[in-house]
């Protein structure tokens, strides 16, 4: 259990974190040996080698050494690493719930979007930007649960990507390709991006399926929703070990404050549009003050 | 169905999302959501132990005859019980 703090004071403490410098890394953690290309999280700190040589070592109260291959270095790489895993790691081991998820605000709210890799999370927060809801942040939802009676989110820490698809389907403009190899682009977030925490209203799981749908997701399917995001919930309970007590009450404390939906339709581009006003009116239906 | 049913609160945690009362076994760590007459006999069985008295408190909540609804009621509690969720005795 954390101890109760602002979700303010939370990011501030993350910004503290994360702080990085370069410089070697161990080769072990907890007396294990860690092999490039492995992870592990030991004795309340975070070790990632890469396969392409880059090593990250988080150790609370130090931030994160980033250390380089020998050979040739690829910012972009150690960009999305830094900015991915490494972040992730390091806000679960200071008590904050990760989410796979894209997400906008509206209302002073949070709405966001999570699916698998490849779902469309991006393209329709990007989409959503385009009809004037600022970014919430894109691919790592935050959640910080030491504020009693409310599930906060932080706004997140990741310039938006999107696909070459996602680009003609939203007529946006790449700014700069991802790397060399991604097929990404990074663009601006159209309506701007949120910079404050703020309380999260829904979280919307992305399903393809032939026909539109918005349905929502009640009682205990929420937890089932929760526990769907694999990836970022095996990097959560690898770093903190949770009781399986703890775990659910951390997932039920968010089940009983989050509106839950599933949103499917065609992965087409013919559905587009209309898959963008149907969350929006969602969003404005359930943003708007009583 | 013998005469006693408690709880065994070390076994389980639960949660109230909307309507339903989830419950997850410690044990095994499956969860049981209970809705309707189940998450009526589960709220029950915070005040009455005592399987008569269980009946005859759910049969007054919904109106039917406490024979009408034994069988269905210790079919329940059976599936509780092998949850390790509660002890009959």
């Amino acid at each position: 259990m954390q101890p109760a703090r602002p979700a303010t004071q939370s990011m501030r403490l993350m910004a503290q974190e994360t702080r990085a410098e370069h410089g070697p890394v161990p080769r072990s953690l907890g007396g294990h040996d860690v092999p490039p290309g492995y992870e592990m999280f030991a004795d309340g700190q975070y070790l990632l080698r890469c396969a392409s040589g880059y090593g990250y070592h988080y150790r609370p109260g130090c931030g994160i050494m980033i250390e380089r291959p020998s050979s040739l270095c690829d910012p972009d790489e150690e960009y999305l690493w830094l900015n991915g895993s490494v972040y992730a790691a390091a806000a679960c081991l200071n008590g904050l719930y990760p989410v796979h998820a894209s997400a906008v605000e509206y209302a002073g709210r949070v709405f966001a979007f999570t699916g698998p890799s490849g779902a469309g999370k991006s393209t329709l927060v990007a989409a959503l930007g385009q009809l004037g809801l600022p970014l919430f942040c894109d691919d790592t939802l935050l959640l910080d649960l030491t504020e009693p009676g409310a599930v906060m989110a932080l706004p997140g820490h990741k310039r938006l990507k999107l696909t070459e698809h996602a680009l003609a389907l939203t007529g946006l403009m790449g700014e700069q390709p991802v790397g060399a190899e991604t097929g990404k682009s990074y663009v601006a977030p159209p309506a701007g991006a949120s910079a404050e925490p703020l309380p999260l209203a829904a979280l919307v799981v992305l399903e393809q399926g032939p026909e539109l749908r918005w349905a929502p997701v009640s009682g205990a399917q929420r937890l089932l929703v929760l526990d769907e995001d694999h990836h970022v919930q095996r990097l959560y309970t690898t770093a903190l070990r949770p009781a399986r007590a703890e775990l659910f009450a951390t997932r039920a404390r968010i089940a009983a404050h989050v509106a839950m939906a599933r949103l499917t339709r065609p992965h087409d581009a013919a559905s587009f549009t209309a898959v963008t006003q149907l969350a929006l009116d969602h969003i404005l239906q359930s943003g708007t003050p009583a | 169905m013998t005469g006693s049913i408690t709880k065994r609160p070390d076994q389980f945690s639960e949660t109230a999302i909307d309507d339903e009362i989830v419950v997850m076994s410690l044990a095994s760590g499956t969860f049981f959501s209970l809705a309707g007459t189940g998450r009526s006999i589960w709220q029950l069985l915070d005040r009455h132990s005592d399987r008569p008295v269980l009946l005859a408190e759910l049969g007054r909540e919904y109106g039917r005859d406490e024979s009408a609804i034994a069988t269905e009621f210790d079919e329940f509690v059976a599936s509780l019980e092998q949850a390790g969720l509660v002890a009959c005795s």
